[in-house]
């Protein structure tokens, strides 16, 4: 029998790079963690540059009133894919880059659970993200928005193939993304170093945990209700076709049942990774460890029952609209309980404002802000009069952007050294942070004020009406910039990764574990781990006569043994 | 309203419930702390609020929501106040047996509570329930006590008398999360219900006469939405306290593996993929 000789990696990856001298077969029969972590921030990147486009053109039909730069079929497909490709296949790859590279590292693992399927998890979400974009060329993109209502979706009012294109790349991402998080779940139940005990664990770590057991009941929702679509649009099926006996409410239902936890899928690991860094920069530990898992868990589980909030408009009654209401007010507590856990964790410490800090530090408002306006929402009247307004457009962009990319680029900026090995240019990473941030304002704030006076949302054009164009063309001009700065990020990276500075393996003076590796760490992740007997191991280690297990066991009068050699400084052992 | 007050009813068989539940929880717990006999009156008197008063009369004869407050209350708040009245670690053999049982098949009990509360609610069995309790009969009873039994099971793996027998706190969280889906399923499915799949409201209303057929002039789709919901929005808050409550105690517990632990092998021990 014929074999093929797949080429191992015998060296340390030397770089984010992808040119690697044993060839690109490398990389695509790769099973490491940290490559593939590395493949899922590169499929992000590529993603966010099309989908950014997409959305560029999109502002620029609304850049003036009665415009007809974009045809209206074109611009329903532009502001459809943005949307769909910003949730399932920017912000979902980005924060699973992170995880895959960085939670084995943090647990002192060497690798997932079961690296083969980790590998299956982005091929699925990279196959599902090519096939979504096929459809451009095989008879037009999905049109219908990212929450394909029904009956709109129905084969009756959408019969181009875009439809089709949705479910089937959805699916498998979704697939993809299921076996990730039981991958995850697996990895951090079992594979941490024996004395990292699960109230030790950082909380990246434990927000991936929790984040993975919403995924593994949100996604199945999902998943269902595009087999159903699917039924219903070949096989003539009628799950969501009224005429037939189906549901058109169903789909909604089914929808936000996924769609609700989905939107705290792609925060809760961000609020991880916030907690990873304000205690880094504040130098302080995290004040609440406890109080951030409790309210992570109190926001996954209350998850599943506010998701009605997003179906007020559709007649379901005083009664349901009332109790759900009510639930949703609720869910602004644990939220704010977090925020206030980063406020003091901040709180008397000594703060280095390094980019990953001031993104951080930008998150805390920026996410306030779209927390008000989401809370806004749970009124039912001012739901009726907002939704499907640039209100909604505003809220969410507050929340995505405010939260999830901020948590992302704060992430991206503190592990930069660790997973290239340089170090950014921190002039020109101040410049991008102060413009990304000045351009997502500019472009977002106007929206509340749009969508207050009226503006309904996915409309190709609008009538000249007072104040409408000049709010839009603020909105645009905002885009651009924000256009520009990303530019500038992908500048900033690809110089870092060719003649950056060399990073040292632990720059920010960190607490976990990733830190005690070579940057970038070697092929094996670790052959010792230092001891683990707090949540911040690393600083123990540093600083033994200030250990945090010493001021917890105050009892315990023991000295601990010393230990000398605890990391594996060496490339490619 | 005024004659609503007073519908107060007593049933023979629950009076005996009762009286057999005072009973062992004196013969079970001689000594027990003032705390637990807190807890043990606090739930006899909201069994007696379920079963007697004239909520128990709105659930029985007018609003599906206040037969589904009734459930919620024996279930998710009288069954544990009982179980947490029993105290820590008592002599009775037979409670020790019955922890060490459930130890190790906390699923059962998980099974028990779910398929308890489900079961009252399939369309036919609910109606038939009602038809089924004109006259003398032990079918107040049977559907109070079994409810009562489903919180009593589904509680003990968490809160029973025996602290060693608790399953992990963690092993809880997941316990109650899951109970809260199946919950939330329920709820959701009564909510949506076309409104005559339960028919004992749809008919109660044309059968009353006067103030006590619909004190507060709700319609039965609104009666009925606000049924599921009760048991869909409320009860997850209820599941989501016990989360709280458990992680509060996790973290409130010692670690072992904190700090005593000698590090030496710790720190040699490498963790190695296969």
């Amino acid at each position: 029998m014929d074999t093929i000789l797949v080429p191992e990696p015998e060296e340390s990856l030397p770089s984010l790079s992808v040119s690697n001298d044993q060839g690109i077969l490398q990389w695509i029969s790769s099973v490491d963690h940290k490559q593939i972590g590395i493949m899922y921030l590169w499929l992000s990147v590529l993603f966010l540059v099309v989908a950014g486009i997409e959305i560029l053109l999109v502002r620029l039909q609304l850049a003036i009133p009665n415009n007809h730069f974009l045809a209206p079929e074109v611009y329903n497909q532009l502001f459809t894919m943005h949307g769909t490709t910003m949730i399932f296949f920017v912000a979902m790859p980005a924060i699973f880059g992170f995880t895959t590279y960085f939670v084995p590292l943090m647990i002192g693992a060497n690798d997932m659970a079961f690296p083969r399927l980790n590998a299956f998890s982005f091929w699925t979400t990279f196959f599902g993200g090519s096939l979504l974009y096929f459809s451009f060329i095989a008879g037009g993109a999905p049109d219908a928005g990212w929450f394909n209502y029904a009956p709109l979706n129905e084969y009756n009012y959408s019969s181009s193939p875009g439809i089709d294109y949705y479910c089937a790349g959805l699916l498998f991402a979704g697939i993809g993304t299921v076996t990730a998080s039981i991958n995850f779940v697996v990895t951090i139940l079992h594979y941490r170093v024996p004395a990292m005990s699960l109230k030790q664990m950082p909380l990246f770590v434990w927000m991936i945990l929790i984040n993975s057991f919403l995924i593994l009941a949100a996604f199945p929702s999902l998943n269902a209700a595009l087999a159903m679509l699917l039924l219903d649009r070949q096989l003539h099926a009628h799950f969501f076709s009224a005429a037939g006996g189906g549901s058109a409410i169903l789909w909604q239902h089914l929808f936000w049942l996924f769609g609700h936890p989905e939107v705290y899928i792609v925060i809760l690991p961000i609020f991880g990774i916030f907690s990873e860094v304000f205690p880094v920069f504040s130098r302080k530990p995290i004040f609440g460890y406890s109080m951030v898992i409790g309210s992570g868990i109190a926001i996954a589980l209350l998850a599943f029952g506010v998701w009605v909030h997003h179906m007020f408009a559709t007649g379901l009654g005083n009664t349901v609209n009332g109790f759900f209401a009510a639930s949703s007010l609720l869910i602004g507590i644990p939220t704010g309980v977090k925020i206030f856990n980063w406020l003091a964790t901040m709180h008397g410490g000594a703060i280095r404002f390094s980019v990953s800090m001031l993104f951080a530090i930008a998150f805390l408002i920026e996410f306030t802000i779209g927390g008000l306006s989401g809370i806004s929402f749970a009124i039912v009247p001012i739901d009726w009069q907002l939704t499907d307004t640039y209100y909604v457009v505003a809220h969410l962009h507050f929340v995505f952007i405010g939260g999830t990319l901020f948590g992302l680029l704060s992430g991206l900026f503190y592990w930069f050294p660790k997973m290239s090995g340089r170090a950014p240019d921190q002039r020109l990473s101040r410049w991008f942070f102060w413009l990304f941030v000045t351009g997502f304002n500019i472009t977002f704030l106007v929206q509340h004020a749009l969508g207050a006076m009226g503006m309904p949302r996915r409309v190709y054009t609008y009538p000249n009406l007072p104040g409408w164009g000049v709010l839009n063309l603020i909105s645009t001009i905002g885009a651009f910039l924000m256009a520009g700065a990303v530019g500038l990020l992908v500048y900033i990276l690809v110089r870092a990764l060719n003649k950056g500075a060399i990073a040292a393996s632990d720059p920010w003076d960190a607490n976990t574990l990733e830190w005690t590796t070579t940057s970038p760490p070697g092929l094996k992740n670790f052959d010792r781990v230092i001891p683990v007997k707090s949540t911040r191991p690393f600083r123990d280690y540093k600083r033994p006569e200030d250990a945090d297990w010493k001021r917890q066991e105050v009892a315990y009068t023991e000295k601990p043994p010393d230990i000398d050699i605890t990391q594996n400084n060496s490339h490619g052992e | 309203m005024g004659t609503l007050l007073f519908q107060w009813h007593a049933d023979p068989f629950v009076l005996l419930m009762v009286i057999t539940l005072i009973y062992f929880h004196y013969w079970i717990s001689k000594a027990t702390p003032v705390k637990n006999r807190i807890y043990f009156w606090s739930a006899i008197a909201l069994i007696g609020i379920t079963t007697c008063s004239p909520l128990h009369f709105l659930g029985m004869h007018v609003y599906f929501s206040a037969h589904m407050i009734t459930h919620v209350v024996l279930l998710l708040i009288a069954g544990p106040l009982l179980v947490m009245s029993i105290g820590p670690n008592p002599s009775a053999p037979m409670l020790k047996r019955i922890s060490a049982f459930l130890y190790k098949r906390s699923w059962l009990a998980w099974l028990a509570a779910v398929g308890i509360m489900w079961y009252w609610h399939i369309p036919s069995v609910f109606d038939g329930s009602f038809s089924g309790m004109s006259g003398f009969t032990p079918m107040p009873v049977l559907h109070a006590g079994s409810m009562l039994l489903a919180g009593i099971l589904f509680c003990w793996p968490l809160v029973g008398p025996v602290p060693e027998t608790h399953i992990h706190p963690l092993s809880g969280i997941i316990y109650l999360a899951t109970a809260c889906i199946s919950c939330s399923l329920l709820g959701l499915l009564i909510t949506f219900a076309p409104i005559n799949t339960f028919h004992h409201y749809w008919m109660a209303g044309s059968s009353m006469n006067g103030m006590l057929s619909n004190p507060w002039g709700l319609t039965p789709a609104a009666d009925q939405q606000a049924a599921g919901l009760i048991m869909w929005v409320p009860c997850c808050f209820v599941y989501l306290s016990g989360c709280l409550y458990l992680l509060r105690h996790w973290f409130a517990a010692k670690d072992p593996n904190t700090g005593l632990e000698p590090s030496i092998s710790l720190t040699l021990s490498i963790n190695e993929h296969e």
